[in-house]
């Protein structure tokens, strides 16, 4: 495009530079915040000094965290319930979005109809309870896995993906002598790598941020997953901040540890895992909603 | 909108011709010839009859009284017993209101955000800038809302919270209790909600600019069109239908507002302006176990969400788009 360089136009582009600029900023801004307020010292959090750069360096926040144990054993929790649970998505939906693509297969129509008239209307968590209580599985991973086990928008947005695929491989390989497995595997997913990608990435990062479905159906408090404990850390010190004179005062034993200070550390080690593979994710996350907004 | 968007549209390549020389054999021959497709159905036609399909049985709970001992079978019907409680309950009203006015504000002051954001990030001429600033835009979108909950908190504390602290040193303000005023508190929901999603929200923006076709910004700059007037004649005329979809489909969700945004931020002090038809069926169902009142809540919930998603998306039909089906 040719550009025009009158003055006019330039300042446009500044002002839309440095508000966008802004705009990034305060995003991250709560971000920074927390992460500079779990390395600073508690007088420094209490006073309100910290803003972007910790003031009174130390990690008694973090030490803190692991004497006490708890936010790891959610993670490790978590690391479960995510590889397991995603591995899960992954197959389920690839079973139900490669038959649904294939055109030729009788009652599809009905079967697509009965699946979409679950994204409209569905019933309630009160009945979702009982039903888990049933099956008796609760305070087991089951009742977080199996409830979930397909997204079935994430299933539409694969079987777009199938269904763009060139016919011509599939037909070739069945003259070849594939059957309809034979061809998912070798053919079909072999193909779908990004599909897989983006859509392994949803599952994995609904997985870590899991929060409703355990406060309900896992009561032990040792299979708590990462979010759960965070819940109960956070909320903890809310009430006292809500209420007057605020939770600073009370400091916990030792002079330069706060609630605040402790929540901060929680915070940011429970997102830290995903604040470092963002970056390298993010794309796929793109393509994953763009392949999604294309599905008709 | 679909037909922006995709690059390379789906095409509906050579299956007609082929379907039509498969399906003219019987039934039991496509099964047969099907085989495999059909196993891999299996358990997923399980799996949406079982976690699908069974809880909307299970809502026949609201016109018994539900006891876990006796099952839902063994439960004794009731009528509409639970509803007339439900709708001569004054608790009921309020968090319809509530309900419908989160979302309402979430639609007025939200909406728009994303679109805007996606305006500017358009004109922005610098690559790797433009870039930067929307994966930090996108961030906040990974971040569960127990995390994004915990930071608000510790932002907003009147205490030693770096709002109110910022708040008292500049401008000499006695500290707010933000998560404690029935005034500040729809605020402080509506504003997390925009930082939680707006940046996400611009992808379907950008990729329906991305489609405009650049001859008319051209055209327009012959014509002596500005920044401004391009971005009014082209680039908005040239998103409206996607603006105008995601809105209407916005509107089918008015009676959801979701559970875990609200209950991060909720407490005793805000309830009336707060409390929303989720938070109190967790809170009256699960924890006073009142199963069978709650569900009747739950059911009229599902309908009228339903007769609003089916009616929204009949009208994006009528604007000659593609709805959700």
């Amino acid at each position: 495009m040719i550009e025009q360089r009158n003055l006019g136009s330039r300042a446009f582009h500044g002002v839309i530079v440095i508000f966008l600029g802004l705009t990034g900023f305060l995003t991250l801004f709560p971000f920074i915040h927390v992460i500079a307020t779990s390395f600073s010292g508690g007088r420094a959090i209490a006073s309100g000094e910290v803003f972007l750069w910790p003031v009174d360096w130390t990690l008694q926040g973090f030490r803190n965290l692991i004497e006490d144990g708890q936010l790891f054993v959610g993670m490790r929790n978590t690391v479960v319930i995510t590889l397991i649970g995603t591995c899960f998505n992954l197959i389920a939906t690839i079973l139900a979005a490669y038959p649904l693509s294939r055109r030729r297969l009788r009652g599809r129509e009905g079967l697509l109809m009965a699946i979409t008239f679950t994204m409209v209307f569905s019933g309630g968590l009160i009945p979702n309870f009982i039903l888990i209580k049933t099956l008796g599985i609760m305070n087991s991973y089951w009742a977080l896995w199996l409830p979930s086990l397909i997204s079935t928008y994430n299933m539409f947005v694969m079987k777009t993906f199938f269904e763009g695929l060139p016919g011509e491989l599939e037909e070739s390989a069945s003259i070849d002598g594939a059957n309809d497995l034979v061809t998912l595997a070798r053919i079909i997913l072999p193909l779908s790598l990004p599909i897989l990608a983006a859509l392994g990435l949803f599952y994995a990062v609904y997985w870590w941020n899991a929060y409703f479905n355990v406060l309900i159906y896992i009561t032990s408090s040792s299979k708590l997953s990462l979010m759960m404990v965070l819940y109960q850390k956070i909320n903890n010190v809310s009430e006292a901040l809500l209420s007057t004179g605020g939770g600073s005062e009370g400091a916990v034993s030792g002079q330069n540890l706060t609630p605040e200070g402790i929540r901060a550390a929680a915070i940011v080690t429970a997102t830290a895992p995903i604040l470092i593979v963002y970056p390298f994710l993010q794309r796929h996350f793109v393509k994953g909603v763009l392949i999604g907004s294309i599905k008709g | 909108m679909r037909e922006k968007l995709a690059a390379a549209p789906a095409s509906p390549h050579t299956e007609p011709r082929v379907s039509a020389r498969l399906k003219s054999g019987g039934l039991w021959k496509c099964i047969k010839r099907d085989k495999y497709l059909y196993l891999m159905l299996i358990p997923v036609i399980a799996y949406y009859l079982v976690f699908k399909y069974a809880p909307m049985f299970g809502e026949i709970i609201a016109f018994k009284d539900y006891r876990f001992a006796d099952g839902i079978w063994g439960s004794d019907w009731v009528g509409l017993k639970h509803f007339r409680k439900l709708f001569g309950s004054p608790d009921f009203f309020n968090i319809l209101k509530n309900t419908l006015l989160l979302n309402v504000y979430t639609v007025v002051f939200g909406f728009p955000v994303p679109i805007i954001l996606a305006l500017l990030l358009n004109e922005l001429r610098i690559e790797w800038y433009k870039r930067l600033v929307q994966n930090l835009l996108y961030v906040p979108h990974f971040i569960s809302w127990v995390v994004l909950g915990g930071i608000i908190i510790a932002l907003l504390s009147p205490s030693s919270g770096a709002v109110n602290m910022a708040l008292h040193n500049v401008f000499g303000i006695e500290p707010v209790y933000f998560l404690a005023s029935q005034f500040w508190w729809p605020i402080v929901f509506v504003l997390s909600g925009i930082w939680h999603s707006a940046g996400w929200n611009t992808i379907l923006y950008m990729a329906a600019m991305t489609g405009i076709d650049p001859q008319l910004y051209e055209a327009a700059r012959i014509d002596g069109a500005g920044r401004i007037r391009q971005i009014w004649h082209i680039t908005l005329p040239g998103i409206r239908s996607t603006i105008a979809i995601l809105l209407i489909l916005r509107m089918g969700y008015m009676m959801d507002i979701g559970f875990e945004h609200i209950f991060i931020l909720q407490n005793s002090a805000v309830s009336e302006v707060a409390d929303v038809i989720s938070t109190y069926v967790y809170r009256m169902g699960l924890q006073n176990v009142q199963y069978s009142y709650t569900t009747a809540l739950g059911l009229f919930q599902s309908v009228i969400g339903l007769i609003l998603i089916v009616s929204m998306n009949r009208v994006v039909k009528l604007f000659g788009e593609k709805g959700l089906w």
